[in-house]
């Protein structure tokens, strides 16, 4: 059976990302796979508030905002899946008493918006040069009803499929069975399908990697163009 | 002693993990030992309390009519609320919810819709449906509230009566007849495990809220009736490797059969 936008099971929608297009924000990245986009602004290190004050680090907010409505229970928790997978990547004890603040702003959601939220987000603090421990990358795929298990799926594929996984992954140590940085599997399946889903977003991941990479290096080479003219 | 582990917490942990043990005597891989009263607060329409060492959830359920959504005339609603006040731990501030409130509480609506069969709360289609909300409050915090909460809201589910209602088909009143009338349909109990990696090399069942403090991963799984995997979720950046996964889901199911003993009783 095909899928609704006929790519094959184990093919991501295109990729795309427009880093530091925010001015005002000290690294932003847009990331979009298909018709999911999601910008990503970070200030940081700025100051903090007292309150939120650590003396020997620094403080890590995300901020969420939907595309439609304002933030309810869903966006506070995928606000604290982007925490949670990006916190402890961030070399925060390099700049005590500050504050890193994440602001994620969903433009679109067309199916697997976490991992695209978590991949915007690491990008932006990439383009922030907020010094990282591993490069991060996120992916999901969807097992539906008949077992075929589909990569990237859009939301109608989630909407009839029997379980969900979202997975992130360092690219240190990818496919060497490292571990991965964030899961989030819901639905109802074996372990046979879990592990199936593991590799499928494993490989995933890998690619995302791939075209993060490429996408700093153009940026870089570009302005060291303009600063070498 | 107690000066040393207020003064250096985190030493004061290692000291035991290191000798593969844990200060609570337990193994690693050792949850608390579960209790579970169902029915304790008779105003409410199902409810139970849940004890796992220290941890104490207590779970009410009100139900009240209400009109179905348009989209889902046969649908009834269920709305979960997880409360940590600064009752149960001085880590609370007191004041609107807190994060992780409301993520647990967030987690567990999307784990507990799929798994009741919210049609049986229709009383007349299009017109009057069961709203039920579950509030699950913490009493005492030590530790691992998640698979405290999922199991008191399950066991208050399975001790759920609703009133047998008739609605007058003249004037549109809801009327409450015979209390015990309705059950809820309940398509699959959950019962979770969560893992924490602890100072990035233990992994411990069940965490303390001491260790809990030095968590820099932490895995849960649910299991459904079956056996069946229904949610994994790791958070946290320590590393929890593929295969120490597949070792938690075969600990979970262990663990499932804890749960269903202390549900039984």
């Amino acid at each position: 059976m095909a899928r609704p936008d006929r790519r094959d099971p184990d093919q991501i929608r295109a990729l795309n990302s427009v880093l530091g297009q925010l001015s005002r924000a000290d690294g932003s990245a847009q990331f979009s796979t298909g018709s999911t986009s999601v910008v990503c602004g970070v200030y940081g290190p700025v100051d903090v508030k007292l309150f939120d004050e650590h003396l020997d680090r620094a403080h890590v907010e995300v901020k969420l905002r939907p595309d439609i409505g304002i933030p309810g229970p869903k966006d506070k928790w995928l606000e604290s899946a982007i925490l949670q997978t990006l916190e402890g990547n961030i070399l925060a004890h390099l700049h005590p008493r500050t504050l890193v603040q994440i602001n994620v702003q969903v433009r679109a959601d067309g199916g697997s918006l976490d991992a695209c939220a978590i991949n915007a987000a690491i990008l932006a603090l990439v383009d922030a040069g907020v010094p990282l421990r591993l490069m991060v990358a996120a992916a999901a795929c969807a097992v539906m009803p008949d077992g075929r298990i589909v990569v990237d799926p859009v939301a109608e594929e989630a909407e009839a499929a029997r379980s969900l996984h979202t997975f992130a992954f360092a690219e240190k140590g990818l496919g060497e069975g490292e571990g991965p940085v964030y899961v989030d599997s819901r639905g109802v399946f074996g372990i046979e399908e879990y592990d199936a889903c593991y590799g499928v977003c494993e490989r995933a991941v890998g690619r995302v990697l791939a075209f993060m990479r490429s996408a700093v290096e153009s940026k870089v080479t570009k302005e060291s163009h303009v600063a070498g003219a | 002693m107690q000066t040393f582990e207020r003064i250096h917490p985190v030493e004061f942990q290692r000291r035991f993990l290191t000798q593969d043990t844990r200060l609570s005597g337990r193994e690693f891989s050792q949850f608390r030992p579960l209790h579970i009263v169902k029915g304790s607060i008779g105003t409410a329409q199902g409810s139970a309390t849940v004890r796992m060492g220290n941890t104490i959830m207590v779970c009410g359920i009100k139900a009240e009519v209400c009109e179905p959504d348009v989209k889902r005339p046969t649908h009834g609603y269920l709305t979960t609320n997880v409360e940590l006040s600064p009752m149960c731990s001085a880590r609370f501030r007191p004041g609107p919810p807190s994060d992780e409130a409301q993520v647990a509480s967030e987690h567990i609506h999307r784990l507990i819709t799929p798994s009741v069969d919210l049609t049986s709360l229709c009383i007349e289609e299009n017109k009057v449906v069961w709203a039920l909300s579950a509030d699950i409050v913490c009493i005492k915090y030590d530790g691992n509230v998640l698979d405290a909460a999922i199991v008191a809201l399950v066991a208050a589910l399975e001790n759920l009566k609703l009133p047998e209602v008739k609605v007058d088909p003249a004037t549109g009143v809801v009327e409450a007849g015979a209390e015990d009338g309705v059950q809820l349909g309940i398509v699959r109990r959950l019962f979770p495990a969560t893992f924490a990696l602890v100072d990035d090399n233990y992994l411990v069942a069940d965490a303390d809220d001491a260790e809990e403090q030095m968590t820099s991963a932490s895995l849960l799984v649910v299991l459904d009736d079956q056996g069946q995997m229904v949610n994994v979720w790791k958070r946290g950046t320590g590393i929890i490797s593929r295969d120490t996964i597949t070792e938690c889901v075969a600990a979970a199911a262990a663990r499932k059969s804890e749960i269903e003993r202390a549900l039984s009783t």
